[in-house]
């Protein structure tokens, strides 16, 4: 019980350890997996964000290009009117001429001036700056400005380049007056032959169009750019950036101007398609794990299952190889079983078909009498086994006090029908053997019939009735039948499975080839069956045995002549089976050789016996049986009447008389008178619940 | 066992032919009652055919011969076999009944 207890925690801890270990197993895979995805997910990000810096950039340096381009262009336009006018400074009022030029060549520029330092002309003032302006529809207004409200000499875009002798470019303002938007100007100054700065010549690049040219760049959704001055000062930004936090910033100098393009693109632009793939992915991972886990889980209970079914199956086999031992041990198997005696020769063999079958033999002898039987359940397996070990029970137990294979059939019948819930039934043949006279009574119960063996090898079928098995139908009236064997002869009894033994080709032993092969047949009972059970595996061959196979021989080898013989009737308890007891007292006489006197007077005898307990033993309406045995020897006949009815003993019924009057005459009574007159002894016993009258006639 | 009863004048005349064992008894009762009706007068049982006889045909013949005696006629056995004779010795018939060849 200990070492069980220590088993089975054993066991649980192994069970609680192995799946501790399962989840830590499915956790690892699912950490490493997870862990390669984002692996994964990090190296794509990195390229995707290396890839837009590359897109990015090739985009900027294009737009960069581009205002580099423009602002160039300006600048070598502003530059060489600044030129011009050094060498036209004579001419105050032709200006206008050299700026229009430059406005038609510039279409970048919105307005254009000339500034001269103060009072350069002295006929145009402290101030004077003619100016062009482009118009929104696209005409140019002359313009000269320059006044105390208009005092360029205090706008840094006149200052710087008097100041610094060099060409630069404002920071972006408002233009007022002028173009009504967001302008740069780039401002050169105009030196006179002697090198003196006279002027500064002005071009005012719009900004609108910077707008459109940085709306190009649209790599990516929501996406923007940025142009911002040498001073931080916004140029351009075509959208809102206000709602994008955190962007990716790319940015590239504009060379010659000292601004900076700048570009944000939102990460998820960037990213979203890959934290989309990427979610999907390690969900696709997920699943494929939780499904790879569902998997392992069947393959490990299917395992489990199997291993369950199959110690189940291993321990129902162990247990139907005992139960083959049992059922194999309730059945006489020591050969030959009778050593001391030389009178019978027998042998006997079950093969079921599977560990436990439904085929049965037995035998045991009594009082000098070969008690023996054969049957077959219905059905195969454990439940035919069960119901052959109740038969083989039930013919010990009834047999032990019955003297008839008819009783013993009958009451077998009987209290198996009464069982028998589930329809199985059972062909039996029941015989009893007298093994000082060779004499065979049997009763058969739904069996194939036997065959007889002659000493000299030659078979005939064992007349039979064929009756119903037993368990069918209570009450069944049986019939029994008798013979005698000589010296040397044989019975043979068999069930079915040994002439529906099937070959591969499933044809059938049959009972041709039984008969032939037990006609060779020469030796003991044994040298016999062993050689028909050769015979039929040699037929059979590899094919699957499909019945229990069971037979047995008896040799009948008593050569003594028998100083008696007996004869056997059994009626029921119906006054109209009364004619067949003469039929049978014909039969005695005719063997003992009786006068039809004799005869006649032994008939008057036992009808008297016999009708007493056919009217009186039994309850009106049951049904009985009264058995009638006849022993005859040299000089003496013994006649034996039977009954299991109420104990009644006629001998103590005292003699009518026959002398008295007539008048005085009872009616009855001569009945047992008849009796004690006829025969020479009249006894009367009560044994194991039956009447026994024994009578003997000396002949 | 077969019977036929034939009645002329007086004399009724039974004919039993066969068996008269205790199934044959049963069977015969029906018509013997009829023939206890005659015993006024002569009831002949002719057993020339007759082979057997058992305790039941015997207390047929005896209240046959108790009937008669109460109405005062009588019954004649006719023609017994030597068997059948020893029966009706052995049992005392031959002193009640009126035996004839």
């Amino acid at each position: 019980m200990r070492i069980k207890n220590t088993f089975d925690s054993l066991e649980k801890s192994i069970k609680k350890r192995s799946a501790w270990s399962g989840v830590m197993l499915i956790l690892v895979a699912a950490i490493t997996l997870e862990a390669t995805g984002l692996i994964q997910y990090f190296f794509a990000t990195k390229g995707l964000q290396e890839e837009a810096e590359r897109r990015t950039n090739s985009e900027m340096q294009q737009v960069s290009g581009e205002i580099e381009n423009i602002t160039y262009s300006v600048e070598k336009s502003v530059q060489s009117m600044s030129w011009i006018i050094g060498r036209e400074l004579s001419h105050p009022d032709s200006m206008f001429i050299y700026i229009k030029r430059l406005m038609e060549f510039t279409p970048a520029v919105a307005n254009s001036a000339v500034a001269f330092v103060e009072d350069f002309y002295p006929s145009k003032g402290h101030w004077y700056e003619p100016l062009i302006a482009r118009r929104e529809n696209g005409t140019l207004e002359s313009i000269v400005l320059g006044s105390e409200s208009h005092d360029y000499f205090k706008s840094s875009w006149y200052t710087e380049p008097v100041r610094t002798g060099k060409g630069c470019w404002s920071e972006p303002y408002y233009d007022e007056s002028g173009a009504k938007t967001y302008v740069v100007t780039y401002a050169y100054p105009v030196w006179d032959q002697y090198d003196n700065i006279v002027g500064v010549c002005a071009a005012d690049l719009s900004l609108g169009w910077m707008d459109d040219l940085l709306s190009s760049i649209n790599l990516y959704p929501n996406s923007f750019s940025k142009l911002v001055s040498g001073e931080g000062k916004l140029l351009a930004c075509p959208v809102d950036t206000s709602s994008v936090s955190n962007p990716l910033r790319f940015s590239t100098p504009v060379r010659n101007i000292g601004w900076s393009l700048s570009v944000g693109i939102p990460e998820e632009s960037v990213y979203k398609d890959i934290k989309r793939t990427s979610f999907l992915v390690m969900l696709l991972q997920l699943l494929g794990l939780l499904l790879i886990i569902f998997i392992l889980r069947s393959i490990v209970n299917a395992q489990m299952k199997y291993k369950k079914l199959s110690d189940k199956k291993e321990k129902m086999e162990s247990e139907l190889r005992v139960a083959h031992g049992i059922q194999m041990a309730m059945l006489p198997n020591i050969f030959p079983p009778f050593p001391e005696r030389d009178d019978i020769d027998m042998f006997a063999f079950l093969d079921p078909a599977k560990e436990v079958g439904g085929d049965l033999y037995d035998f045991y002898i009594r009082d000098n009498k070969l008690f023996f039987c054969i049957g077959d359940v219905s059905g195969k397996g454990v439940p035919a086994a069960l119901v052959m070990a109740v038969t083989r029970s039930q013919f010990r137990t009834v047999s032990a006090h019955e003297r008839s294979p008819l009783h013993i059939v009958t009451a077998m019948n009987n209290s198996m029908s009464d069982i028998n819930r589930d329809m199985m039934f059972v062909t039996f043949f029941c015989g009893i053997l007298d093994l000082l006279t060779g004499h065979l009574r049997y009763c058969n119960a739904g069996h194939n019939g036997p065959l007889l063996i002659g000493k000299d090898g030659g078979i005939r079928q064992l007349p039979v009735i064929p009756n119903l098995p037993l368990g069918i139908m209570p009450g069944m009236a049986y019939q029994e039948q008798e013979t005698d064997l000589v010296y040397g002869e044989a019975i043979f009894l068999y069930t079915d499975g040994i002439t529906e033994a099937e070959d591969n080709d499933h044809r059938l032993f049959g009972e041709e080839r039984l008969k032939e092969t037990l006609t060779k047949a020469k030796g003991s009972a044994m040298d016999k069956l062993s050689k028909l059970k050769a015979a039929i595996s040699s037929f059979v061959g590899k094919a699957h045995q499909s019945d229990d196979m069971t037979t047995m021989l008896i040799t009948y080898m008593n050569d003594k002549n028998p100083d008696s013989f007996e004869r056997h009737l059994i009626l029921h308890n119906d006054i109209r089976q009364i004619p067949q007891l003469a039929g049978f007292i014909e039969t005695v006489a005719q063997d003992a050789r009786l006068d039809k006197s004799l005869a006649m007077s032994l008939n008057l005898a036992l009808e008297e016996a016999v009708t007493n307990v056919i009217m009186y033993a039994y309850p009106q309406g049951s049904d009985g049986l009264v058995d009638i045995e006849a022993v005859i020897r040299k000089d003496s006949i013994d006649f034996m009447v039977i009954d299991s009815g109420k104990p009644f003993d006629p001998t103590a019924v005292p003699d009518a008389n026959i002398e008295s009057a007539l008048e005085d005459r009872p009616i009855g009574g001569l009945g047992i008178f008849l009796v004690r007159n006829i025969m020479d002894t009249v006894k009367y016993e009560r044994k194991e619940g039956k009447n026994l009258l024994s009578m003997t006639k000396r002949i | 066992m077969e019977i036929t009863i034939n009645k002329s004048d007086n004399v009724t005349t039974v004919r039993m032919i066969g068996r008269l064992d205790t199934t044959a008894a049963q069977e015969i009762a029906k018509d013997m009652a009829a023939v206890e009706a005659e015993t006024a007068g002569t009831v002949v049982l002719d057993c020339s055919e007759m082979t057997y006889i058992s305790s039941s045909g015997l207390r047929i013949f005896l209240t046959l011969r108790k009937e008669a005696a109460v109405r005062g006629g009588k019954v004649i056995v006719k023609s017994i076999s030597n068997d059948i004779r020893q029966v009706f010795m052995m049992t005392g018939f031959l002193n009640l009944f009126q035996i004839e060849d």
